[in-house]
């Protein structure tokens, strides 16, 4: 059952890393750049939001922060587009920390209603202050961090991979046990000893510096940011590929976002009707299969019981 | 000697309420004892006062020589206070193991003991080895009732709470429970406290009852004793006291026991 798992995992990565040498078009690797980063959004927002429990409604507070710091950086200072990388993470992150620490102590709706006014505000902050934020036709002219398209696709690909495993290995460990226990039955995970408010905080800390690498590889990718990277529509849709992959999975998020952002590409011949079908498939699939495709799915083809790592 | 949990002048009021009124007792080293009294006594109240789920109006809890004022649940418990639920609250979407391994994992025993060797040997003392890697969704209720208790063993405690362990069990099915608790008390020299409203499953498991009622201790002694103790006759009297024989008091339950 390992095995097959290990062969399954394999598989994907070997043909990911592949694809490059089949496709020719720039443009869809960079569609597929773009899948990949949706896929590392989906996976971060999982590890805090599907293990705990505590839906978040404002991701793209976290994917704006890294995608504005870096273009600032960039943009309008003129550090190297790479200093992006640290600098958005740790801006995200310092975030999540002042939306976390008042809301998280709570119980009830409050920390899911800070995340979507915090993003909402951000995204409105980005007019007010325009001289630094470029306003409406935000911040554009950046660096890619990589010349050429395949370059940027490996980048884009390595940090999703890398990201997903390591948010795997920590939901697989002792951590992820604490994490999914609150989940479970917040005041009985304190009678068993945890401090909930702590690793609550400490999940959506991980939560945001990851997506925050995200927004960073978008900024750059785009080579241009707006404040759309705020938006309510992109945090919905986040949460749309989680649930399609299979919530508190990891593995079925990251799929699951991957596909998703790729669909209406695949659509295109559809032409008007296009986002009419890509609609249908979405309520299908989250009335047809509550618990998700992906995650459900893989279980089935290599064989594994319950969940957790791949 | 000083005694193991001292209570002295307690006081818990819900918005003019007064769920927990002035109670005072203490519990030695290794002793087994119970609270007895209707539903909506304070019981529960006074359970969640001692855990750190509730704050106090007044009054002070010593643990183990420990004022444990303004302390929260998990630090409680890192001190060695560990409860049950009166619901069984398992981790859902977790197998019986991993429910256990939580409590494994507190820091109290975490580096003195692999926690997966330990959940494992828990579950074997509590009778539960053979579900070990069963999803909790499909335990009956009264394996339910062993991984609670499993769960609080896990963070090595050395007084339990055990808030109405027999809630929502069968005649046939008390017995087992009953033994379990008296086998951790006697091998592990457990120190314990359980909540009850019914006296008969108090007589044979029990050393010493401190009966409540209206949020008071109204009498305390000997089970013996208290059957025959005025006040809690009173008490019981008027009232159908196998009322929630099934388990949980009805939802709005009368005089704020939470």
């Amino acid at each position: 059952m390992k095995g097959r798992r290990a062969t399954g995992v394999i598989v994907v990565l070997a043909a990911l890393a592949a694809l490059p040498l089949f496709i020719r078009s720039e443009y869809l690797l960079g569609i597929l750049s773009v899948c990949f980063i949706y896929g590392i959004w989906a996976t971060s927002w999982d590890f805090m939001s599907g293990l705990t429990g505590r839906e978040n409604f404002g991701h793209a507070l976290f994917i704006g922060a890294g995608a504005y710091t870096a273009a600032f950086l960039n943009g309008k200072v003129g550090f190297a587009p790479w200093w992006g990388l640290p600098a958005g993470a740790a801006m995200a992150g310092g975030l999540s920390l002042v939306i976390g620490i008042p809301t998280l102590r709570l119980r009830g709706p409050y920390f899911a209603l800070a995340m979507l006014a915090a993003a909402t505000i951000m995204q409105r902050l980005t007019l007010i202050f325009w001289q630094y934020s470029g306003g409406e036709e935000g911040i554009p002219g950046l660096d890619p961090l990589l010349e050429s398209k395949a370059a940027v696709y490996y980048l884009c690909l390595g940090v999703f991979v890398v990201i997903t495993l390591a948010l795997l290995l920590l939901a697989g460990s002792h951590w992820g046990l604490i994490l999914r226990s609150i989940r479970g039955d917040e005041a009985a995970a304190q009678a068993a000893g945890v401090n909930v408010t702590f690793h609550k905080i400490a999940a959506l800390v991980v939560s945001a510096f990851c997506a925050g690498i995200g927004g960073v590889l978008y900024a750059h990718y785009q080579e241009a940011v707006t404040p759309d990277v705020f938006s309510v529509a992109l945090s919905i849709s986040i949460i749309i590929m989680v649930y399609v992959g299979g919530i508190g999975s990891l593995y079925g998020p990251a799929a699951g976002a991957v596909l998703l952002a790729l669909l209406p590409e695949l659509l295109r011949g559809l032409g008007q009707y296009r986002l009419w079908v890509y609609s249908l498939v979405l309520i299908f699939i989250l009335f047809f299969a509550p618990e998700g495709v992906i995650a459900p799915l893989w279980r089935r083809v290599t064989g594994g019981a319950t969940g957790g790592a791949p | 000697m000083t005694p193991l949990l001292e209570i002295q002048g307690l006081n818990k009021r819900f918005a003019g309420l007064v769920a927990v009124n002035d109670v005072s007792f203490s519990l030695a080293a290794g002793e087994i004892a119970g609270i007895l009294g209707p539903n909506g006594a304070g019981k529960t109240t006074l359970f969640n006062l001692l855990t750190g789920f509730l704050a106090s109006d007044s009054g002070s809890v010593r643990f183990d020589g420990r004022d444990l004022a303004g302390e929260p649940p998990h630090q409680i418990v890192n001190r060695g206070l560990a409860r049950t639920f009166q619901l069984c609250r398992p981790f859902a979407g977790m197998s019986v193991l991993e429910n256990v391994m939580v409590g494994c994992l507190a820091p109290r025993v975490r580096h003195r003991h692999a926690p997966r060797a330990r959940a494992r040997a828990i579950l074997e003392a509590v009778g539960l080895a053979h579900r070990a890697d069963a999803p909790v969704e499909v335990l009956p209720y009264g394996d339910l009732r062993r991984l609670e208790i499993a769960r609080a063993l896990a963070t090595g405690p050395r007084l339990l709470l055990l808030d109405e362990p027999f809630a929502g069990l069968g005649a046939t099915e008390i017995e087992p429970i009953s033994a379990l608790i008296r086998r951790l008390h006697a091998s592990e020299g457990l120190t314990i406290l359980l909540i009850e409203h019914r006296l008969r499953e108090f007589m044979q498991l029990v050393s010493r009852v401190i009966a409540m009622d209206f949020g008071r201790v109204i009498a305390s002694g000997t089970p013996a004793d208290i059957v025959r103790h005025p006040r809690v006759i009173e008490a019981y009297i008027g009232r159908d006291d196998e009322v929630s024989e099934t388990g949980e008091p009805p939802a709005g339950e009368p005089r704020g026991a939470a």
